[in-house]
């Protein structure tokens, strides 16, 4: 099985305040990408949110956020942490 | 060759099956509102919940003892289905192969339905950096389905949105030759309405196969030989290799392809210009015959 990432501190736990960036709050992750294009491994996914289904226009939805999919990828290297405008993204492992 | 072909395949492989491309099979199959559903949404597919789990965290997933074997089964299970999909909302049947550069014009030449070819904005590529690039070609119904999601749309000064057939043959190898990976999908088995050319890790096709095993998407009916003779060990192959396959015999100062992992994406031999490399059938090596 070829998994990267390593368990050494148990799992890694990515969090991204909602009530800054994305979910139709202050920020609008499309505008902003920074954390997509800083992380190498790729971990965060842009997508529209879930929730908002009804109240978004599905053909054209203008509520996405971002979601860190692959955590296990994770290198601490704390890019995203230092260069979010917002201060965001928080880390624990 | 594959069993996959054998049941699908005219000359051989499934994808140069024309019928597989028809708009008559897809108003057979039902697909024109399956696909839009899936588009309308396509991005947030990987963090779906079903029955309470979702891709999200995958790698920590994978690596427990049983649990992670039955998260691989029951993934590979759902992508390679052969049922006729229900749930817009879960990649079923939603398979592809890697394909080199002749056999994708074959493709555009010989089974795309006349006057479907469209060009989109990559929504991989958009999900992983929040890019837009106009990469990816759909045909057959898509054309009438994208036609009403603004965001695949490309603008004019990035691409033409129809395109032609020659049009889309001059693209394609245009980011073949960049070392784009050319693979071909199933929208929803059987049948197929895209071709896509990748770059890992922004794409969430190959990415449960390069990170987690998971097959999401298969080797090409090919993998690449070197000819040690013409290779001058410029190393600008090993460069394009996307995939870590080609390494470097320093004795002899020539590329060595470990064809265990080539993909056979043949995009390397653009690189090369020494003639060295050569595209050769899988199944011509007996050890990588059955190896998809």
């Amino acid at each position: 099985m070829n998994t990267r990432g390593v368990l050494v501190m148990g799992k890694i736990k990515i969090k991204i305040d909602y009530t800054i960036c994305g979910d139709g709050s202050k920020i609008d992750p499309r505008e902003c990408t920074v954390c997509l294009k800083v992380c190498e491994p790729a971990i965060f996914l842009l997508h529209q949110s879930l929730d908002f289904e009804e109240e978004d226009d599905r053909y054209d939805p203008k509520i996405w956020r971002v979601t860190p999919v692959y955590p296990s990828l994770c290198t601490l290297c704390m890019e995203c942490v230092n260069k979010c405008p917002e201060n965001a993204i928080t880390i624990k492992s | 060759m594959c069993d996959h072909c054998l049941k699908h395949g005219t000359a051989g492989k499934w994808y140069l099956n024309a019928k597989l491309y028809s708009n008559e099979l897809a108003e057979e199959l039902d697909l024109k509102e399956f696909l839009m559903e899936q588009y309308k949404s396509f991005e947030a597919m990987q963090v779906r919940k079903f029955g309470g789990f979702s891709a999200v965290g995958m790698g920590y997933k994978m690596q427990m003892p049983i649990i992670g074997r039955i998260v691989k089964y029951t993934a590979e299970k759902m992508l390679h289905t052969e049922k006729p999909s229900r749930n817009p909302f879960k990649a079923e049947g939603h398979i592809g192969q890697v394909i080199p550069l002749d056999d994708a014009i074959a493709i555009l030449e010989t089974c795309v339905p006349e006057g479907s070819l469209i060009m989109k904005y990559c929504m991989c590529r958009y999900m992983h950096k929040g890019e837009k690039e106009a990469c990816c070609i759909n045909f057959g119904i898509m054309s009438e389905i994208i036609d009403k999601l603004p965001r695949f749309i490309p603008e004019p000064e990035d691409s033409k949105f129809r395109i032609t057939k020659e049009e889309a043959i001059e693209k394609f190898t245009e980011f073949n030759k960049k070392g784009y990976i050319g693979t071909i999908w199933y929208g929803a088995y059987p049948y197929i309405n895209n071709l896509c050319a990748c770059q890992t890790p922004m794409c969430a096709g190959f990415r449960p196969r390069t990170e987690f095993g998971i097959k999401s998407i298969f080797k090409a009916e090919y993998v690449v030989e070197n000819n040690p003779n013409n290779c001058q060990g410029c190393k600008r192959c090993i460069t394009m290799c996307q995939f870590g396959a080609i390494d470097f015999d320093e004795k002899n100062k020539v590329s060595v392809i470990d064809q265990t992992k080539c993909y056979g994406c043949g995009v390397c031999l653009h690189a090369c210009r020494f003639d060295a490399l050569r595209i050769v059938g899988r199944k011509e090596i007996p050890a990588l015959a059955h190896e998809y």
